[in-house]
């Protein structure tokens, strides 16, 4: 038993994956297709990259709530710059825009010693009234059409979205488990004075990590923005939700200290999943995120029963 | 006194937890309307038996026996019940709530329909309550907002709203200052008057000596005895507490261990509501204790040396230059280390791997091109040589730091340290909470460090640490030095004395 729940700790994103899977291969003839497949995964890549970032937050013991309205604010920069300074330069200075924003979170957060809840929270309002603002109250339409390339293009017969998921796992990978930025994150998350005293910046790792959360939505954004060709002001409202979602059903313990970015990629994989399938067999969006949620609080109440378990087995005397 | 006074007694009261007899087949009484003084050094068994009195603990066996019938407390509320209340050092109130609605807890007063606080009353009795004591405190005000000698009051009106016949005090002037003590002193004798029994625990035996009509000393889990405190005296009371320290229970020196070059001197440091103008140098290769009990200031003192908490004033001298310390990474540079008393709050990465434990404190200088790439090789072989150097026992370096024992979870906070190549270490209670065998093997590991040109600051209430590990002892009393020993002159009576106050005939080779 003790060793499922180990295997759970580690896998268990891959039963629901595996299950979901079997279930539409059998519900939908389309859904065993390249093409089908593809697309969900390319679907999940905007909540794979802020999951991400949304991932590094929480193991430091935080999190951001403005990841969305960063998103939007993102967006509208790109559609009010990219006639003016051309398609690189614009990306380049909304990515800095957002990475603006997360430094101001940061630094609220580590020097006000303000709740991240009620920072981000404030931030999340205040960002999507300076978004709705630039973009005087309106969708903003792109004119060219080269920057759909990055959000439909496909490379080798891969969506693009993919790659810029793959790499930005990589980039995420070796900042959290390869860095010793990743591991003073963790420790914050952990236990802050213990780090203090051992002599870390912990001001200085909070606002690198707001500044990430951000430059993830900055990306998600960018790619979104280009599938759509308008800058959005008020782009993908509750996507907040889905970042913190795929955090927390990918195993990412809410008490800091232990991320999980394998199971962040595969659970907006499996999101993705359950979104596009109930599509495909034509089941109302309604049933789909009430299905989202479902999945979301099974998968609290397996590692509830888990860690009771341990618990229990740990006072008994069995080594866990 | 008359047997028929009593008020509560215990008998062969026993309670034991795993590996310690805690409390050992103790006799005590409490006469009804009388101060009684408890007194023992840490770990003596005194909190235990006042969590049995209180109905925190259960006792394994004897009986207690209130107005000449047996009680048992299994909840703090039965105790409560029965007339007792206790008041924890850490107080037992609600920061958020008025001073009245605190004392009246779950009490309230209602209004006619019944769903309602009557604010009006809940507030005139509660004044009512402390106007008895003479307590000028308005009871509107949050508890968050007052001070602790008014805490300790609100915690007192709180007893005496239950009534209680018997309040037990576990160190309440602990933190206060002289004139709020004066004030606590005179609310427990008005108490005494009014025919409240108080068991008053005090590690200043002045006050002990001031206050009680009985003193009782407990050590090492057992009665010592109980005297009436007009026919004894201090040093009598002090003889009974320390009884008979085995010295020589750990490694001695080395022969060449200490030396006379000066490493880190102190001088004229102040902390605020801590120390005032403190001095004093440790030596390459030595072990300097600071001792002192609760509200000595020494926790604080060593906390502001490592930048944790600011200085008021003084200078810091470390290897012959001035040195500003105003954060642990400015200690952390000159090559001093600090090992908290406080592990799990301060010291433990509970999530991580004891490999992550030990290495987060040197994790950037082992990585490649500023931190980006960690050396796993490298950093895998240092965790082995501190492993082996201090013989932590885990199943690897990937175990979880909370599966591993207390002691073995302290070595790595010590190894932590150690990472950095410091050449002196702070460490406060480097045996809390950790089994005698592991007490043993860090003393015997510090004295290894020591012999090795290490020098250790160390700070510890439990007394035979203090007789046998360091090279010198400076005691501390209310944030001053009150005497010195060094091996030679260490005397544990006289440094028990020192630290509770009594520094008159101390014999140490005072500067």
């Amino acid at each position: 038993m003790i060793r499922f729940l180990k295997l759970y700790e580690k896998f268990g994103i891959f039963i629901f994956i595996f299950a979901g899977a079997v279930f539409l291969a059998f519900a939908t003839p389309n859904f065993l297709k390249l093409d089908t497949i593809l697309n969900i995964i390319a679907q999940g890549s905007y909540a794979a990259v802020v999951g991400y970032g949304m991932t590094l937050a929480v193991t430091s013991g935080g999190f951001d709530l403005s990841v969305e309205s960063v998103m939007a604010l993102t967006s509208v920069f790109l559609a009010i710059l990219i006639p003016v300074i051309g398609i690189p330069l614009a990306i380049v200075a909304s990515l800095l825009v957002a990475a603006f924003v997360g430094m101001l979170n940061g630094l609220i957060i580590s020097k006000l010693k303000v709740n991240p809840l009620i920072t981000t929270l404030s931030m999340m309002t205040i960002i999507k009234g300076v978004a709705l603002l630039c973009a005087g109250g309106k969708m903003i339409v792109i004119l060219q059409k080269q920057f759909m390339s990055i959000g439909t293009g496909k490379l080798l017969g891969i969506p693009i979205p993919i790659y810029i998921m793959v790499v930005f796992f990589g980039i995420f990978y070796l900042v959290l488990y390869r860095s010793s930025f990743g591991r003073h994150v963790a420790a914050v998350g952990s236990n802050e004075n213990a780090v203090r005293i051992s002599g870390v910046n912990v001001d200085v790792v909070k606002i690198g990590v707001y500044v990430l959360v951000a430059l993830t939505s900055g990306v998600a954004s960018v790619v979104r923005t280009s599938q759509a060709l308008i800058g959005m002001p008020s782009m993908s409202p509750g996507f907040v939700l889905v970042a913190l979602t795929v955090t927390i059903l990918g195993g990412t313990s809410l008490t800091g200290g232990r991320g999980n970015l394998w199971g962040t990629l595969l659970a907006a994989v499996f999101i993705s999943m359950i979104y596009y399938g109930l599509n495909l067999i034509n089941v109302q969006i309604f049933y789909q995120m009430l299905s989202v949620g479902l999945v979301l609080m099974l998968a609290l109440f397996i590692e509830g029963l888990r860690l009771r378990y341990l618990k229990a087995a740990k006072a008994k005397g069995i080594k866990v | 006194m008359n047997t028929s006074l009593e008020l509560l007694r215990t008998e062969q009261l026993t309670k034991i937890f795993p590996g310690v007899v805690a409390v050992d087949a103790v006799d005590f009484d409490v006469q009804a309307g009388e101060i009684h003084a408890l007194v023992g050094e840490n770990g003596a068994g005194k909190s235990t038996l006042i969590k049995i009195l209180g109905g925190v603990y259960l006792a394994d066996s004897g009986k207690i026996v209130m107005d000449g019938r047996e009680v048992a407390f299994a909840s703090t509320h039965q105790s409560q019940v029965n007339k007792i209340s206790v008041i924890y050092q850490e107080f037992n109130l609600v920061p958020d709530l008025s001073v009245a609605e605190n004392i009246f807890m779950g009490r309230e007063p209602k209004t006619a329909g019944g769903a309602l606080i009557d604010f009006r009353r809940l507030n005139a009795r509660a004044a009512e309550i402390l106007s008895t004591l003479e307590m000028p405190l308005d009871v509107r005000s949050f508890v968050s907002d007052i001070s602790v000698a008014q805490r300790q009051m609100v915690e007192i009106a709180k007893a005496l709203s239950y009534e209680s016949r018997l309040i037990i005090m576990d160190e309440p002037t602990a933190t206060l200052t002289e004139k709020e003590v004066r004030k606590i002193f005179e609310i427990v004798k008005n108490l005494r008057e009014r025919g409240v029994s108080i068991i008053y625990i005090s590690h200043r035996l002045e006050e002990a000596f001031e206050l009680a009509d009985r003193i009782t000393v407990m050590r090492d889990g057992r009665k010592v005895g109980t005297k009436a405190a007009a026919e004894t005296n201090k040093d009598e009371i002090i003889e009974m507490m320390v009884g008979k320290v085995v010295r020589d229970y750990f490694v001695k020196a080395g022969a060449a261990a200490r030396t006379d070059v000066p490493l880190l001197e102190v001088r004229n440091y102040s902390v605020a509501d801590a120390v005032e103008d403190i001095s004093f140098t440790v030596h390459k290769g030595e072990i300097l204790a600071l001792a002192g009990i609760l509200g000595s200031g020494v926790h604080r003192l060593l906390q502001s040396l490592f930048g944790v908490i600011p200085k008021k004033s003084g200078g810091v001298f470390f290897e012959g230059r001035k040195v500003e310390i105003t954060r642990p990474r400015d200690a952390i540079r000159l090559g001093i280390g600090y090992v908290t008393e406080d592990r799990k709050n301060a010291g433990l990465l509970p999530a991580m791997s004891v490999l992550h434990n030990l290495t987060i404190i040197i994790i950037r200088a082992l990585s490649l091109l500023r931190g980006l790439f960690i050396r796993d090789k490298e950093e895998r072989r240092r965790f082995e040589g501190i492993r082996q150097t201090l013989d932590i026992k885990t199943a690897g370096p990937g175990q979880r730091i909370i599966y591993l024992s207390g002691g073995n979870q302290q070595k790595v906070l010590i190894g932590r340290t150690l990472l950095t190549d410091c050449k002196a270490l702070i460490l406060l209670e480097p045996t809390r909470g950790i089994d005698v065998g592991a007490k043993a093997e860090i003393h015997k590991m510090l004295r290894a460090l020591a012999d090795k040109g290490l020098s250790v600051i160390m700070t510890s209430s439990e007394l035979p640490e203090l007789v046998n590990l360091p090279d010198r002892c400076i005691v501390l009393y209310k944030g001053r030095k009150a005497a010195e020993f060094t091996r030679e002159t260490m005397d544990s009576e006289k440094l028990v004395a020192a630290q509770i106050g009594h520094a008159a005939n101390d014999g140490g080779a005072r500067p």
